[in-house]
């Protein structure tokens, strides 16, 4: 015979102790209409918008429209087994999902409740779904660098904690891989990471889960997640859950890093939840409120000062600052950015990283599009060693890039063109990085360094990425202590440079690749 | 229903405003009460239904049907509904008709639950709890459930009061199932 976890003796005992009697005063209505996951419910006057309904199948709905003599919710879960005629419940509880350090590890769904077969989630607290961001005096300016540990971004695109930077790019260009390679390099970096998978294939979030436990990413990390079978209203509500996680640890005064992957899809099923509730359809029937639905969600990313997160952890928590750094993703269709949701989500984002289908068809990982990925606050939160050594990269290659495409037409370069072109192609090369192998900081100084002062001039194209990964080693292997250092000033002066540019000539005089 | 319920306001406030100017709350509640029950009525409604009763001749069937029981004005109400093709909304003005008439005197009506026939003096001390907790005179209907075991369900508008063994036996599940 088998047993629930739920029945063992202590937790019966716990249950029956705490089971009190009491006459229940509650608020009712009858569902009208149930169609396509939306119920119409007669009565339930006292209602508030956005508050939890019980249904008598056990499951919950969200009020969502609140009408004269109707109020129109969405149910999250099953609805096949709701009728025309049954009773809905207020709950008066505003939707809230469990937050806190229990959740790390886990894999759970839009309500907070685990799909991974772990068994229940012991939580203190709950958070609710639909917050308020921090305001202007609550906030501190973005100083400190989110490291992602790929090359092109950390030196082109830098991303501070706290930031909201969009990841951009069609089908099949890597929008993924590269966050999946941000959360892996935050490993002992003491942020905390919550990935929201929103309308994905239940497979493909398998997948990311298991390459997350392969790395230990799992120890630090929730992920979230509402696949394509799940309810309409589950994938709107993802992302919002997913933030009332993070938001918990903001408020703690520690940092986090939330992936929401993606947007375009939370944007559809709210398209679809909208229209169901027959509410306007707008631009490609979108409602009114596409841009509030990101807007409102992206704000709640946020850097927040000491004074803030003593508040709100009554005086526990005193001196430290937390962040929530955001990367949300869009998916666009044919490299189109001015559709209407990417548009919104560019112009509410700090920055975009865009992904370009001919940059990935040629070779290149991460296929970054120089000239049009920007970050707008990361500059000032880049270790100064970074800052110093990858400054005119981006610029660099965005010229070299059109310089490229001018001079296939021309026969004869000139000397500084042609300097610049092999530059450029030299750098390209550099710019790749497989998955899954994060740089650190001095890692990354140093192969910049190896541009910039010219080492790979002299190397074949074709050559440098057996150069740096020979590099790579030979620092890993015999300048740990410089490499630390690094990693923990990321300062800059003449000395270190003096240093590093000893130990590469040492190295390229004596080894091979 | 809820549909209904909006259309019908207006029509329902209406009638009610002119009732109270002329005092005539009591017949207008009694008329149209019986209205309500004759439009109510399957066949009727499906007769009305049928285009041939759209408009004037709609309202000339119904009054007819009340048999002289209508005054004017109860007349002129009929035939402003076939007018606008809501008559199949009387028995949803009716209804409303009855809750702002409960609203002007200052009473409520709540449905009671029981499983046993209550006594007169556990009557009173559920009507006397309950005008504490509404602030209002509390009008009784009572019905007898033998499905709850024990106790009451009350039922005042949209709030529901639940004492019934039922409901604690279905609280005690929740909670063991966590």
């Amino acid at each position: 015979m088998q047993l629930n976890p739920t029945e063992i003796s202590d937790l019966i005992k716990k249950r029956i102790d705490s089971f009190e009697m009491d006459a229940e005063a509650r608020t009712e209505g009858t569902i009208v209409s149930i169609m396509d996951g939306i119920v119409r419910i007669h009565g339930l006057s006292d209602v508030m918008s956005g508050e939890m309904i019980e249904f008598s199948n056990g499951a919950y709905g969200l009020a969502l429209n609140l009408e004269r003599d109707s109020v129109g919710a969405v149910v999250l879960g099953d609805y096949k087994s709701i009728t025309e005629g049954d009773i809905a419940k207020c709950t008066g509880r505003i939707l809230d999902v469990p937050v806190g350090p229990e959740m790390l590890g886990r894999v759970v769904d839009s309500l907070g409740a685990p799909i991974d077969g772990k068994g229940p989630v012991d939580t203190q607290l709950m958070g609710s779904i639909e917050r308020q961001a921090p305001g202007v005096i609550d906030r501190k300016s973005v100083d400190e660098p989110m490291e992602t540990g790929i090359k092109a971004l950390d030196s082109m695109v830098p991303v501070g904690r706290g930031q909201r930077e969009l990841i951009i790019g069609d089908r099949q260009t890597g929008k993924t891989a590269v966050a999946i390679d941000a959360i892996i390099n935050q490993k002992g970096n003491d942020v905390k990471c919550i990935y929201v998978a929103v309308g994905q294939k239940a497979s493909s979030v398998a997948g990311v889960v298991r390459k997350l436990e392969e790395f230990g990413a799992m120890d630090y990390t929730i992920v979230v997640a509402a696949n394509a079978s799940d309810p309409a209203s589950m994938q709107y509500l993802a992302p919002y859950a997913g933030c009332a996680m993070g938001e918990y640890f903001r408020d703690r005064g520690e940092n986090a890093l939330i992936i929401y992957d993606d947007l375009t899809k939370q944007a559809w099923a709210y398209r679809q939840v909208s229209l169901l509730l027959r509410r306007p359809p707008g631009r490609e029937a979108y409602p009114g409120d596409v841009f509030f639905l990101h807007s409102r969600l992206l704000e709640r990313s946020a850097r927040v000062n000491a004074d803030y997160v003593e508040r709100m952890t009554n005086g526990e928590v005193k001196g430290k600052t937390g962040s929530l750094t955001a990367y949300p993703i869009i998916e666009t269709q044919e490299g189109d950015v001015s559709a209407f949701v990417a548009t919104n989500v560019i112009s509410i984002t700090d920055g975009q990283i865009f992904l370009d289908t001919d940059l990935f068809n040629s070779g290149n990982r991460p296929a970054i599009d120089a000239g049009l990925s920007v970050s707008r606050v990361g500059g000032s939160a880049q270790t100064k060693i970074i800052k110093k050594l990858g400054g005119g990269i981006r610029l660099d290659l965005a010229q070299y890039r059109e310089l490229a495409a001018f001079s296939q037409f021309a026969s004869d370069l000139d000397e500084g063109t042609r300097k610049q072109l092999e530059r450029g192609e030299r750098v390209t090369a550099l710019m790749n990085q497989a998955q899954y192998s994060p740089l650190s900081t001095g890692e990354l100084a140093f192969t910049l360094f190896s541009a910039n002062e010219g080492f790979l001039d002299d190397l074949e194209v074709k050559k440098v990425n057996a150069f740096e990964d020979a590099l790579l080693a030979h620092l890993r292997a015999n300048q740990t202590d410089f490499l630390d250092k690094i990693n923990q000033t990321g300062d800059y002066n003449d000395s270190i440079a003096d240093e590093m540019r000893s130990i590469l000539e040492n190295f390229k005089s004596t080894s091979t690749w | 229903m809820s549909e209904l319920t909006t259309a019908a306001r207006p029509y329902a406030r209406a009638v009610f405003e002119m009732a109270k100017e002329s005092e005539g709350l009591a017949t207008w509640s009694a008329s149209l009460n019986f209205m309500g029950a004759i439009a109510s009525h399957a066949d009727v409604a499906a007769l009305l239904e049928t285009p041939r009763m759209a408009k004037q001749a709609g309202a000339d069937a119904l009054i007819q049907f009340c048999d002289g029981k209508l005054d004017d004005k109860a007349q002129n109400l009929v035939k402003t509904l076939a007018e606008n093709n809501r008559i199949k909304l009387l028995p949803e003005i009716s209804i409303l008709f009855e809750v702002l008439k409960d609203e002007e005197e200052g009473r409520v009506e709540a449905t009671v639950k029981t499983a046993k026939k209550l006594t007169k003096a556990e009557e009173k001390s559920i009507a006397d709890a309950l005008k504490k907790r509404l602030g209002r005179d509390v009008k009784l209907k009572i019905s007898i459930d033998k499905a709850l075991l024990g106790g009451v369900i009350i039922q005042a508008g949209d709030l529901v009061i639940d004492g019934s063994i039922q409901g604690r036996l279905k609280q005690m599940t929740a909670a063991m199932a966590g």
